[in-house]
């Protein structure tokens, strides 16, 4: 095929970062099409941000280190061109969104890129219109970057880039930090890029936010594809070793012994149908049902002294009320999670869990004992935290100095106890190295076992699953069983409802500082009006769950 | 751009020992237009101008110690005003009219940008150490435990610092031929405010010696 056809190609390319012995991208091959839309998927680690380091030329003239093979961007070269050149043929939206917006306004960010490359002033105040309005940013351009929230962040960072009019768009997990409305806007503004004809590469763990919207999928491991096709086609292939988020409804699929790989709950209704009236959902079907339908928490029956009780809790940060007549109780092996937008007041209510924060009206009791008259450190004897960045703690320079610190600022130390989550979070070859040179998957495990060594009897998760690959989703959820079984307390925040539906028994569903519903996931996402007021969407398994209800309806 | 203006008072007016009563003149001009955050600015300030203050008292006399700790409050009070009435988009420009190379304007004006990102992550590291038990909540306790702030803010420091060297690569910094959609024109209004600023210059040069 004639190269400049293709937006990108990579021909048998392999790259290690100075002073790394493993090769991150190992002789890789891979053309894209012009307004093609490719989701590149696998496990952390796998290689995926190295690929679009390499694929705007950051890799090889930012980041030096070994370099085979070629990369053409839009039948360039990228050995040829500077970054400055590349940067108008192909654009990358970065996973850190703070450090992308370095200019005083929304519009000065916008203009950025087009200044430093020189461009005539109508074209610059041209593709300042076109970008403002693709990424819906015209309310916000006299706005400091910093004042926005997460989700607008966002989109102005993608601006930015738009701004450039590159042929190829690139976004680095652009759906993590993003609550459920958020996820929906940028899906809409990556309909109108594809729309436009630009081409799309979507780096994602979580498959399901975007795989019904993309052509063709591209998975990643150790820096070899070993898997590219039609969504359908890499689903129904044997991924699982990959360590792939699979969207729900494919491993819902997948545990009833169903071949069909569908990506939306349309989808699986339709081929749902369709066996019926083909008579091939025979027994499983029944089972599929029941399976699907069973709620997997069992009612925790235990009467036992509350370990969290909020009465009438307000607070506000200034003039600006955050938190309004919050209440509350938390019982022994419960396992709540608190839902809700970004900036509806999540992280402000877990932190007056230990202290951090203390109600300015109402009061906060943690086993009986009021906040306010008990120091953080005195709280944080039984109230763990482990926070969404493990970077806000790790200073020792050991993984067990790491994980004593605690224990010991808080004389709370039992070895048989620390060493049994060294082993729980294979932490035990790792004991001796500096924590800085963990992975960031490692990192995360160190925070959950320096939460942990003090033995907490409430331990609160902030976004645990947020850049999480499968594999750590698993023990994640491994971990929430077992803490449960020996009657800990969790308190989750989250936007993966996903994880939360399945493994949290209680919802807390926030909105501007109040709660406007507590309950089980299942009773709450029946409720459109609270979901709506919350700004959530059921989960795929809930909806199909609740669509084959009506189906049975029907026909009886 | 007043930035002109006060740049120059900040620049010369420190050197002038009768300029304390001046000073607090100054402040009590500006202070219709700014009360609030000057008095917040003053919290610090004021206990910065004290200390120095008496430290200059018992090191000299008097004398000293009061014009020393008023000079101190109107020139933190002159910074003051110049950062509140100057958008760092301007001082940058101004930069680069002088003839400073765009990369040092901008690091500069950026580094400033980044004050609030780095406020908060200092926040959230301080809020990450204190749940696990670390007090580390102000005064000596802050300096007992400064590894445990310190540490996470430098690794965090580097790590953006590297992000956004590359975001700014990616986004053309540092390509030939760099052209700004509002070109910084030096207006008739800068020329009067340096022409002012330069005439009160020559005015109190001339006073001074007589004073002395």
């Amino acid at each position: 095929m004639d190269d400049h056809r293709m937006i990108l190609r990579f021909e048998g390319v392999s790259y290690r970062y100075p002073g790394g012995d493993a090769w991150v991208l190992n002789g890789l091959h891979l053309s894209v099409d012009p307004g093609e839309s490719v989701l590149v998927a696998g496990a952390s680690g796998s290689g995926k941000s190295t690929l679009c380091r390499a694929c705007i030329g950051l890799i090889p003239h930012f980041h030096h280190g070994e370099w085979v093979g070629r990369v053409f961007v839009d039948g360039l070269d990228t050995r040829d061109h500077p970054v400055y050149q590349l940067s108008l043929h192909a654009g990358l939206v970065f996973q850190n969104t703070d450090a992308q917006l370095f200019n005083q306004t929304v519009e000065s960010e916008l203009t950025y890129g087009l200044e430093s490359l020189g461009l005539e002033p109508h074209e610059i105040e041209q593709r300042l219109a076109w970008a403002s309005k693709m990424a819906n940013l015209d309310d916000l351009m006299d706005r400091p970057p910093d004042s926005l929230s997460g989700g607008e962040k966002q989109r102005v960072a993608l601006g930015a880039i738009l701004a450039l009019r590159p042929r190829l768009l690139l976004l680095d997990e652009p759906f993590t930090h993003l609550d459920s409305e958020g996820t929906e806007e940028l899906r809409r503004i990556l309909r109108m890029m594809k729309a436009e004809g630009i081409a799309l590469i979507v780096v994602e763990h979580r498959l399901h936010e975007i795989i019904h919207d993309v052509d063709r999928i591209v998975i990643l491991h150790q820096g070899k594809i070993v898997g590219d096709g039609s969504p359908h086609q890499v689903l129904a292939g044997k991924i699982s070793d990959y360590g792939l988020n699979l969207p729900p409804l494919v491993r819902l699929f997948q545990d009833a012994g169903l071949n069909q790989t569908p990506v939306s709950v349309d989808e699986a209704i339709a081929a749902i149908k369709e066996l019926r009236a083909l008579n091939l959902l025979p027994l499983s079907s029944a089972h599929f049902l029941e399976r699907a339908q069973k709620s997997p928490h069992e009612v925790s029956s235990r009467i036992s002294r509350p370990i969290v009780e909020a009465e009438d809790v307000c607070f506000s940060y200034g003039s600006r009320s955050v938190l309004r007549n919050i209440n509350f109780k938390l019982l022994r092996g419960e396992c709540a999670a608190l839902v809700g937008r970004n900036g509806a007041g999540k992280t402000t209510l877990i932190k007056q869990l230990n202290g951090l924060l203390k109600p300015h009206r109402g009061l906060v009791k943690i086993l009986g004992q009021d906040t306010r008259r008990r120091s953080v450190s005195e709280l944080s004897r039984h109230v763990g935290f482990v926070w969404q960045n493990p970077n806000d703690q790790l200073f020792q320079p050991t993984v067990r100095d790491e994980v004593l610190t605690g224990p010991k600022a808080l004389h709370a130390y039992d070895s048989s106890w620390c060493d049994e989550l060294f082993k729980r979070f294979g932490l035990a070859p790792l004991l001796d190295r500096s924590p800085f040179t963990l992975s960031e998957g490692q990192k995360k495990r160190v925070s959950f076992a320096a939460a942990l060594a003090v033995k907490p009897e409430l331990i609160v998760l902030d976004e645990p699953t947020a850049g999480q690959d499968e594999p750590f989703r698993r023990e994640l959820a491994k971990f929430i069983t077992e803490l449960r079984r020996e009657e800990g307390t969790i308190v989750l925040v989250t936007h993966d409802l996903e994880f939360a539906a399945e493994h949290a028994n209680r919802w807390l569903a926030l909105a501007e500082g109040q709660i406007v519903a507590d309950g089980p996931p299942e009773i709450l996402m029946a409720d459109p009006a609270v979901m709506a007021k919350a700004g959530l969407r059921p989960t795929h398994r809930f909806q199909l769950i609740q669509a084959l209800g009506d189906i049975a309806e029907e026909k009886a | 751009m007043v930035f002109v203006a006060t740049f120059l008072m900040m620049v010369f007016h420190h050197w002038i020992s009768l300029t304390s009563s001046l000073g607090l003149l100054l402040t009590m001009v500006f202070f219709l237009r700014l009360g609030l955050p000057w008095l917040n600015l003053l919290k610090g300030l004021g206990f910065a101008a004290l200390t120095f203050f008496i430290i200059a008292w018992f090191a000299f006399d008097l004398l000293t110690g009061i014009v020393s700790g008023l000079r101190l409050l109107s020139i933190g009070t002159v910074f003051f005003l110049f950062f509140q009435t100057t958008p760092p988009e301007a001082l940058s420009n101004a930069l680069l009219k002088m003839g400073v190379p765009y990369p040092f304007a901008f690091v500069l004006t950026a580094s400033m940008q980044f004050v609030p990102v780095f406020i908060r992550r200092t926040r959230n590291i301080l809020d990450a150490q204190r749940s696990r038990g670390i007090p580390i909540e102000g005064g000596l306790n802050l300096l007992i435990h400064l590894p445990a702030l310190a540490g996470p803010l430098l690794i965090q420091a580097f790590k953006f610092a590297d992000e956004l060297a590359e975001a700014m690569e990616a986004r053309g910094f540092g390509a030939p031929g760099r052209r700004f959609r509002d070109e910084p024109r030096f207006r008739w209004i800068d020329g009067m405010a340096v022409a002012i600023s330069l005439i009160v210059l020559a005015v109190v040069f001339l006073i001074v010696p007589r004073g002395e």
